[in-house]
């Protein structure tokens, strides 16, 4: 009893603890909210960093086969198996290739000037022609997302959403028809096109008879815009209906990758990946199973996510850095209270406590120290990581200079994602941290001898 | 002046007790083999010049500081053979400590004070009395004039004010013994005779048995009996 009530006596009166309680809190509460800052830029990152990559991806290497035979060059084989999978949600077929952009319209000459000159930057422009199936893209991708986003200043997303490759309103064409497509937001912006502008699209292709290389060319006419956010996809994307590129390439290929987006690819993702390659080689459309054909969309950013986790472990490391000096703090404390108390626990124990209940009386100051300085800094900090956003706007009215920089990021708020497992980990590490520091002032307590304690005046 | 019945067992009997402190290279035998009895309801004065041993033998009679030869038997038992906690249970509910400084906890108020040997003890009869041991250290402490200073803590207490607190707290548990390390030495000579005054009362009244540590002849007078100490041995 008299542990209980003197701790907290001590605690109450002692300025010092208080000091203690503060830097525990401040260890607790600034670990919290840089670990919810950290995790929701990671996170964030992590999106950034998949973009429009789908869970799964098929991209065929169109080898012969080891048992003779060609791989199909139509997806449809590939797709019949893919979508039997009771695991994936849909799947898509797309035709990917490499062109250049030159702006069309009737001055030929304009095009070729932009396109010599170097200097401008925006003259010439390589661009990835994704060639989709609208229907199956958007229920496999977030293409409809990123039609229907907003676009920023200077550029037009298509008129129908849900008809992208419909001719633009307005347009009217002096001959025939041209195919509208879709660019990509800042691809648009470098090159101020407008919906209803005309491209031109040059590109090099392997003769189907020959295989020699030849040149292509074909006008097209600018439906509008798609924002991914990506800073890559919506500079050099330009979308088109799959069947336009194939004709226009005319090299007989169908697609070039399948991509999958499975329903809950955290815990089937890599099991699909195994069992498709197994079904799609067996079948004859991969030609062998460590061809890595069938991939994630985490083997895509490999090095990148291996950087990120990298970066998740020294952050904790060094933050926990923080604690371990709210946790001395609590050691340097109840180190100077064993000292300035060696009188009391003299006559505490000449009035019967034993050695055991000394170290237990010091043990309990920090353990209330440890309990109020989590629980403020649990408090604290996992407000300061939910209110970030306004506490950042706060300071930067109050100190005049902008902290946040948010031109720098693709995100317009401070990320934070408060996990209550991570605030509960970080609570009890701190919370053992302090009692384990204390042990040492606690047992020299106990340990010291009652005559050497009554004598200390 | 109380007289002793020298029939009664010893409450406490000390047997050849040395007690030796290393001084770097050289030992410093500071009691020679001493030999003392305390009767149930005795008044023992122990005297003797400074450095003579008055404090080593009382640390050591109060299981406080351990002798490094003799024993010390309470009742029958040998106190120093027995564990350290069985040691802490015994100063808790056999001996009450009044110390020359008061020695009071300065963060616990007048009844905390006095309650703290109560809130020390494991033993569930005592757990089971608190809240009457609390009536009773309020009582104490109005019956010792502090009726008014309940709820003050030592800082605000005079030095005859803590003393009674000290007093009030070695009595609570009803020890059968009291050692009081020169309980009138801090105080000025008014409030000493005061003080001396309530704690013989007391130690009368409850029929205690009490080991005074005193320089001063006539506190030794009012005793039943006086202890000589010289160089480390009981020369009475």
């Amino acid at each position: 009893m008299y542990r209980t009530h003197l701790s907290w006596r001590w605690m109450r009166t002692r300025r010092t603890n208080v000091i203690g309680v503060i830097g525990i809190a401040v260890g607790v509460g600034a670990l919290i909210m840089i670990l919810s800052i950290m995790t929701g830029f990671l996170e964030q990152s992590k999106k950034t960093l998949r973009g429009g990559l789908s869970d799964l991806s098929i991209e065929p290497l169109f080898l012969p086969l080891k048992g003779g035979g060609k791989v199909p060059t139509d997806p449809a084989s590939a797709l019949d198996i893919v979508r039997a999978d009771p695991r994936v949600s849909a799947a898509c077929a797309q035709l990917v290739w490499y062109g250049i952009l030159g702006q069309g319209g009737s001055d030929a000459a304009v095009s070729a000037l932009r396109m010599s000159d170097s200097q401008g930057g925006k003259s010439l422009a390589g661009v990835k022609l994704i060639g989709i199936d609208f229907q199956d893209e958007i229920l496999t991708t977030s293409l409809q997302e990123d039609l229907q986003r907003t676009p920023r200043m200077g550029v037009s997303r298509v008129a129908d959403t849900s008809d992208p490759f419909a001719a633009p309103p307005n347009y009217k064409p002096s001959g025939r028809p041209l195919q509208a497509v879709v660019v990509g937001e800042q691809l648009a912006r470098a090159w101020s096109l407008r919906r209803g502008d005309t491209i031109e699209i040059v590109t090099g292709v392997p003769d189907a008879e020959t295989g020699d290389f030849r040149t292509q060319n074909r006008r097209y006419v600018v439906a509008g815009t798609f924002r991914s956010g990506e800073n890559e996809m919506d500079l050099e994307r330009i979308y088109l209906p799959r069947a336009e590129l194939i004709d226009f390439l005319g090299t007989g290929r169908a697609y070039s990758q399948i991509l999958i987006k499975s329903k809950d690819y955290e815990q089937h993702g890599r099991a699909l990946q195994s069992d498709l390659t197994e079904r799609l080689v067996a079948s004859g459309v991969l030609r062998d199973l460590d061809s890595g054909e069938v991939r994630t969309w985490e083997d895509h950013r490999q090095s990148l996510l291996g950087a990120i986790k990298n970066e998740r472990v020294l952050m904790g490391i060094m933050l926990s850095l923080v604690v371990l000096v709210a946790a001395f703090t609590i050691f340097a404390i109840l180190s100077m209270l064993v000292t300035e108390k060696r009188r009391d626990i003299g006559i505490l124990t000449a009035l019967g406590a034993t050695s055991g209940g000394v170290s237990q009386l010091f043990l309990l100051v920090a353990f209330w120290d440890a309990l109020l300085g989590c629980l403020a800094g649990a408090v604290l900090g996992t407000l300061g990581a939910v209110y970030i956003d306004s506490i950042e706007q706060w300071l930067s009215r109050v100190f005049g200079i902008q902290i946040f920089d948010r031109g720098v990021y693709i995100f317009d708020h401070i990320p934070s994602v408060v996990n209550p497992l991570w605030v509960a980990l970080i609570v009890l590490g701190a919370f053992l941290c302090t009692l384990l520091f204390a042990l040492v002032p606690a047992v020299r307590a106990g340990r010291l001898h009652p005559l050497d304690a009554l004598r200390h005046e | 002046m109380q007289t002793s019945n020298p029939d009664d067992q010893p409450l406490l009997r000390a047997r050849g007790v040395k007690r030796r402190f290393r001084l770097g290279e050289r030992t410093l035998e500071v009691l020679h083999g001493v030999d003392l009895e305390l009767r149930p309801g005795e008044r023992v004065a122990l005297m003797g010049s400074s450095g003579a041993g008055k404090s080593t033998l009382i640390q050591i009679l109060g299981l406080l500081d351990a002798p490094d030869e003799g024993e010390v038997y309470y009742g029958n038992v040998s106190a120093w053979k027995q564990p350290v906690d069985a040691r802490a249970r015994l100063r808790n509910r056999s001996i009450g400590f009044v110390f020359q400084f008061f020695h009071l906890i300065p963060e616990l108020d007048a009844v905390e004070n006095v309650l703290l040997p109560a809130m020390i003890s494991d033993d569930q009869d005592v757990k089971s009395r608190r809240k009457e041991l609390r009536e009773r250290a309020v009582q104490m402490l109005r019956d010792f004039g502090l009726g008014e200073r309940l709820d003050h803590r030592p800082a605000q207490l005079s030095g005859g004010e803590k003393q009674r607190v000290a007093i009030a707290r070695a009595l609570l548990l009803d020890p059968q013994l009291i050692i009081a390390d020169e309980p009138t030495g801090n105080l000025d000579s008014t409030t000493g005779a005061k003080v001396l005054d309530l704690l013989l009362d007391e130690q009368k009244k409850r029929n205690l048995t009490l080991l005074l540590v005193t320089h001063d002849e006539r506190v030794a007078a009012r005793c039943s009996r006086i202890v000589h100490m010289r160089d480390g041995r009981v020369v009475t």
